[in-house]
């Protein structure tokens, strides 16, 4: 067929369709079995605390965005991420971070629940520095890359949050490359990020202390997280991350339960409350996700919201 | 209205996936009032003979009179496998599909190969649009067996320049928006929309100011992606960012006018 048939042919077939049949939403007629459905009204039914967020640049501009999304309280922290491999990351550096959490905390003292950083190689620091944060009024702990949560440079920072009944908060990973499949793959990250199968050993070894494994959604394969999660009722995950597949939350909830779910952003706020709006839990499931669950574990150590 | 221009059916063969025929994509609309969703069947961005994916969606549709006018079909073609100029004829004329998504990342062909432009002259020549997934899943989380590469949106331009009068759908921005002012100039004067699935338009009172208003089309991703977060990111838009007429365009008006409805 030849490109003007082929024109012609196409042509005289569409309209051919156009008078035959009606086009598809051209009808008068209400869809048949269609609701209306109030979107903001649903986001804004629900109390929201966001348990994994970064302080910005621009605090106001981050707040207005929570806003609109209904989301009263967030919880900060700031870890020395080292992205590009020559950032300092001794003791000074860590408190540096942590300041800029307080100052955050310092301006908006309604919104923001600030959690501190550490590096554990330096024990006698980070003791320090847990006692300064605390007097400070931060409510917990959020660890980064410098060490597993497994490792026993870890175990006197488990111990001390524990007593002082603060969430172990870890960065975490897990995808090709990483945890318990494909190792062939090299995708650079840092060797000492801490996997699912690291905070379950940590969880075992300290079953009195509650460990919170991040954004689920954050580019880890949520589904391999959940499964290796699952037999551990002392580690809870945030929803936090750019990824917002269908079935992550339903899957989180038949696997973990619906008591080990925080709602989390990790900044990214219009998918954050996304993925929960459109799960197939229930109103009673979201309302624990969006704030109860958080608010519970964060009542433990005299942080919660009234 | 509520036009989703970014749905699909079928099988994703690495991972589970509700919502995924038309009887459960129509449940889904009915529960978040969404009147018409254009889809295309994922099973054809696997199947090597992509036209035996373009029948199951016919097959599909014609199945239920309820289908008739809530859904949209776009055909998948491949313009590198044999018989590809019947397989558009017979979407077009015999399915009455209304438009082509094209996968070259899967299908293993350059954007710009002589063939792919020739598809989209072709399509435009049918009075149909052509669309482009950013990329069809999240590539951290990725099976071993499945593709590592993703788009931003200037990967796109090449194709727009070499067919500037064909209409375009740029699907599940997940990636930067970065353009030069020559490629936004571009994107801005061709008959293109952006839909609000994908992480990037999460600013999307920025892109209107950048973009215009008519750039724009409500889009879910489904059943990849959750269902209301496209939604979420046009109703939440201050009305400093988006009077009302502005948010109808995005609801439905663009893609109206882009499909020719």
């Amino acid at each position: 067929m030849n490109r003007r048939k082929f024109i012609a042919g196409t042509s005289l077939s569409t309209a051919g369709v156009i008078l035959t049949n009606n086009l598809p939403g051209c009808s008068s007629v209400e869809q048949k079995g269609k609701v209306s459905y109030d979107i903001m009204k649903d986001v804004m039914k629900y109390r929201k605390i966001d348990a994994h967020c970064h302080p910005q640049d621009d605090l106001v501009k981050q707040l207005e965005i929570a806003d609109r999304l209904g989301i009263s309280k967030m919880q900060i922290s700031n870890p020395v991420t080292n992205f590009s491999g020559t950032e300092s990351e001794g003791p000074d550096q860590v408190r540096m971070h942590n300041d800029v959490v307080l100052n955050a905390m310092k301006k908006f003292p309604d919104r923001f629940i600030g959690f501190f950083t550490l590096n554990p190689n330096y024990r006698k620091e980070s003791v320090e520095e847990i006692n300064r944060c605390v007097d400070l009024g931060m409510a917990g702990y959020k660890g980064y890359t410098q060490v597993k949560v497994n490792d026993p440079l870890y175990y006197p920072i488990i111990e001390k949050l524990t007593d002082l009944k603060m969430l172990v908060f870890m960065h975490t990973f897990c995808q090709l490359g990483m945890a318990g499949y494909r190792m062939k793959y090299d995708i650079g990250r840092f060797p000492n990020t801490t996997l699912p199968e690291d905070m379950v050993e940590a969880a075992r070894r300290y079953p009195e202390a509650m460990f919170h494994f991040a954004h689920i959604a954050g580019g880890g394969d949520w589904e391999y997280e959940c499964k290796m999660l699952k037999e551990c009722p002392n580690i809870y995950v945030d929803t936090g991350g750019s990824n917002n597949e269908e079935n992550i939350i339903d899957f989180a909830i038949k696997h973990l339960g619906e008591d080990r779910i925080f709602f989390g952003t990790d900044d990214c706020y219009h998918h954050g409350v996304g993925k929960i709006l459109a799960s197939d839990a229930t109103d009673a499931q979201k309302q624990k996700i969006f704030f109860d669950n958080y608010n519970n574990v964060l009542k433990k150590g005299g942080h919660n919201v009234a | 209205m509520l036009l989703d221009i970014n749905a699909s059916v079928g099988h994703w063969p690495f991972q589970h996936y509700n919502y995924n025929t038309c009887l459960s994509l129509l449940d889904r609309m009915n529960k978040y009032g969404v009147d018409i969703s254009v889809i295309s069947n994922l099973n054809g961005v696997f199947y090597k003979n992509t036209q035996s994916a373009n029948e199951e969606l016919f097959s599909e549709i014609s199945s239920d009179t309820r289908f008739k006018d809530r859904f949209i079909a776009f055909g998948i073609i491949n313009p590198i496998y044999a018989g590809w100029r019947d397989d558009l004829s017979v979407c077009s004329s015999k399915f009455g599909f209304r438009g082509v998504r094209l996968y070259p990342l899967y299908h293993d062909y350059e954007l710009i190969d002589p063939l792919c432009i020739e598809l989209v002259r072709a399509a435009r020549d049918a009075g149909m649009v052509v669309a482009f997934t950013l990329r069809i899943v999240d590539s951290r989380p990725r099976s071993w067996m499945d593709i590592q590469k993703e788009w931003a949106l200037k990967d796109i331009i090449p194709i727009i320049r070499a067919v500037p009068d064909a209409k375009f759908m740029i699907l599940n921005v997940a990636n930067s928006t970065e353009l030069t002012d020559d490629e936004a100039a571009l994107i801005m004067n061709s008959d293109v929309l952006l839909d609000t699935s994908g992480r990037a338009i999460s600013n999307l009172g920025e892109l209107l100011k950048k973009f215009g208003n008519n750039k724009f089309a409500f889009g879910t991703h489904s059943p990849v992606l959750d269902y209301v977060s496209g939604r979420l990111r046009i109703e939440s838009l201050r009305a400093s960012e988006a009077d009302e007429a502005t948010r109808e365009l995005i609801r439905s008006g663009n893609a109206r006018r882009v499909l020719g409805i």
